[in-house]
């Protein structure tokens, strides 16, 4: 411990001052330092509107990083699109025609979670409703001009529905217990294919970016000093109705009645079928989930949207998601509490809001 | 303590070192009400001048000493302005306790360990950071406070290079008067 | 001076250019300040539009202006008044707070309100 026995050196009086002046200059180039910079970039994938953004990474490594996402979207399109030609399709054929088909593990993986999924959203998620989907149309990304299915057809294919339950994975095979089973992994995709080009950022050691396709986004990391700030579109408008600050790694996704969607007779009819009623679901505007891992954020808001604002909150519990938001007919919101921490409602008078545990 | 003559009075002998360890407490406190009016970037956040008392001490008297001084300085620098336990409080009890926590670990150093401007410079640090972590935690959990921290760890910085050398200026004529 | 003195600045002068290049907002005109309440919730309000805010905090209401692209605290329940002796926030990275009511403000650049949009 110090004591007054030790010697205080005062025999360099001068070089204070001369380490004050250098202190005064680091201070002055260090204030002259180009900031970070933000990168943000955008393209087609996915059949939509892709916004890749990065933070703190120089040009070249920029442009890099905008052009392995795009690969790897456009490799996930591929695979998994439900109309042309991939490795879907090819199982889908195989099932319709009864037979068993090899997959490679990736894609038994993703088929596994998302069964496990569909099983734990009580089958309101349900990739195996392919057929229901294309009846409707929706399978494609080009509907062609034609009136809703006809009630018979949509009961016919009701009595038998099939779900994911009914997809059987045997080590490396994939059969199928009902021929009606298509695989259409409509809710699902875009997640993962989010997820997955997520993972290719990180492999180019890329910690702060924004995977943002059609709206429906993965934030990791930061805007170097302040968090990634995300803007909650109003359904009813083109403006911002809300605000949330991302933390560390989270998606956020949402399931809307506006985004894909046929007018016939006055009538609109959009892409998310209520298995149980074979019919669009009614009653829910939007469903918006923040989760940390995509796909589930995808299959969770699909879910949502069609448990509507009785059994969102029992859905959301068995899906694990926790922060949860619904808009109903009626433009009343429902939260959940962890989910009201983090939204900004910028709209002045704040909408109706119901906040409820799980 | 002597013995008195009259039971009912207890009589304590002070020694010079006690009068000049109470005349360098007053003018830390007197510096610290001070140091309250300075406008600041963040409310209650203070570069810590006072700490120029605090190091002096530290040097003549040893740490022990210091840290009585240091946190005297701050109840009763508290109780006269009129902030004891509110923010202001919290913020310079935590910079006080983390320069002295850093001070006390400077001065386990071998050798000729640190000087007065190194020990100055150090304590400005660590009571700015301290605060900073308070108002972080505490107060204002807040991304956009860290846009704060590079302008007031360069006012700590500055503050306590000033400060080394008032310290090496009045420790020298303090050890005139002693010796 | 000692080496120890020597060292402590040498790290004074690694660690400053580091919290610059780390933690440095751009100067710049201000178009949206950031408030954030005391159960940390944080929300960006445009300075375009001239309102008065009203946050609720542990000591009561703090009251908020806006008019003419900048902002400052009208008015709060705390003794020392220091927000509001803050004044006007109009340039980027400024900063204001109230501690006992557990509010602040801070002032953005040309940041945008968000950097994606959710739909």
């Amino acid at each position: 411990m110090l004591t007054s026995s030790k010697e205080i050196d005062l025999r360099y009086p001068g070089l204070p001052g001369l380490l004050l002046i250098a202190l005064l200059a680091g201070l002055g180039l260090s204030c002259s330092e180009p900031p970070q910079q933000q990168h943000k970039t955008q393209f087609m994938a996915l059949g939509t509107l892709v916004t890749v953004s990065l933070w703190g990474v120089d040009d070249d490594d920029a442009a890099e990083a905008v052009m392995a996402v795009e690969d790897e979207l456009n490799r996930v399109q591929k695979t998994w699109h439900a109309w042309q030609p991939g490795t879907l399709t090819e199982i889908n054929a195989a099932l319709a025609a009864g037979e068993t088909i090899d997959a490679d593990p990736a894609t038994l993986a993703l088929l596994d979670k998302a069964r496990d999924l569909a099983h734990r959203s009580g089958q309101l998620f349900d990739p195996a409703i392919g057929k229901l989907i294309a009846l409707w149309g929706f399978q494609s990304d080009d509907r062609p001009d034609a009136p809703p299915p006809a009630k018979a057809d949509i009961e016919r294919l009701l009595a038998n529905l099939p779900d994911m339950n009914d997809l059987v994975i045997t080590g490396q095979t994939l059969s199928s217990t009902n021929r009606d089973l298509q695989l259409d992994l409509g809710g699902f995709a875009k997640g993962f294919a989010v997820d997955q080009a997520i993972e290719r950022l990180r492999d180019l050691d890329i910690d702060n970016a924004i995977v943002n396709a059609g709206g429906d986004l993965r934030a990791i990391g930061a805007h170097g000093g302040r968090p990634w700030r995300i803007g909650i579109r109003d359904p009813q408008s083109s403006g911002v109705i809300a605000t949330v600050d991302t933390k560390g790694d989270e998606s956020v996704f949402t399931s809307g009645n506006y985004e894909r969607f046929f007018t016939w007779d006055g009538v609109r009819y959009h892409h998310i079928i209520d298995p149980r009623t074979g019919y669009p679901a009614t009653g829910t505007v939007s469903a918006t989930v923040i989760h940390r891992d995509a796909s589930t954020a995808d299959a969770a808001a699909t879910a949502l949207l069609i448990a509507g604002k009785d059994k969102w909150r029992r859905v959301a519990r068995k899906m694990g998601v926790k922060q949860v938001m619904l808009i109903d007919s009626d433009m009343h919101v429902y939260m959940t509490p962890e989910m009201e921490k983090r939204v900004y409602f910028r709209t002045g008078t704040p909408p109706r809001v119901t906040v409820s545990e799980l | 303590m002597k013995p008195g003559t009259d039971r009912s009075v207890i009589t304590i002998e002070t020694t010079r070192q006690d009068h000049r360890i109470a005349w360098l407490t007053a003018l830390a406190i007197t510096i610290h009400i001070a140091e309250s009016v300075l406008p600041s970037p963040l409310p209650g956040v203070k570069p810590g001048l006072a700490n120029v008392v605090t190091i002096a001490v530290l040097m003549l008297y040893g740490w022990r000493t210091a840290m009585w001084v240091s946190l005297l300085r701050v109840l009763v620098g508290s109780i006269l302005i009129g902030t004891f336990l509110t923010p202001t409080f919290t913020l310079s009890l935590a910079g006080a306790v983390s320069s002295l926590l850093v001070l006390g670990l400077g001065g386990l150093l071998p050798g000729r360990g640190l000087g007065p401007v190194g020990y100055s410079l150090l304590a400005a640090l660590a009571h700015m950071a301290g605060q900073f972590m308070v108002a972080y935690w505490l107060f204002i959990p807040h991304q956009g406070l860290f846009g704060l921290l590079p302008v007031l760890m360069s006012m700590a910085a500055l503050f306590g290079l000033v400060s080394g050398l008032i310290v090496m200026a009045m420790v020298a004529k303090l050890k005139e008067r002693t010796s | 001076m000692t080496r120890a003195d020597l060292v402590v600045i040498g790290f004074t002068l690694a660690l400053l250019p580091f919290l610059y290049g780390t933690f440095w907002n751009r100067q710049g005109p201000a178009d949206a300040a950031l408030i954030i309440d005391e159960s940390g919730r944080e929300f960006s309000i445009p300075l375009d539009t001239d309102q008065q805010l009203h946050i609720d905090g542990p000591r009561g209401v703090s009251i908020l202006e806006v008019r003419d692209g900048q902002i400052r605290f009208l008015d709060s329940p705390c003794r020392g008044k220091q927000c509001i002796h803050a004044g006007w926030l109009k340039e980027s990275g400024e900063f204001a707070a109230c501690l006992p009511n557990r509010v602040s403000i801070a002032v953005n650049g040309s940041e945008p309100l968000y950097d994606s949009i959710n739909f």
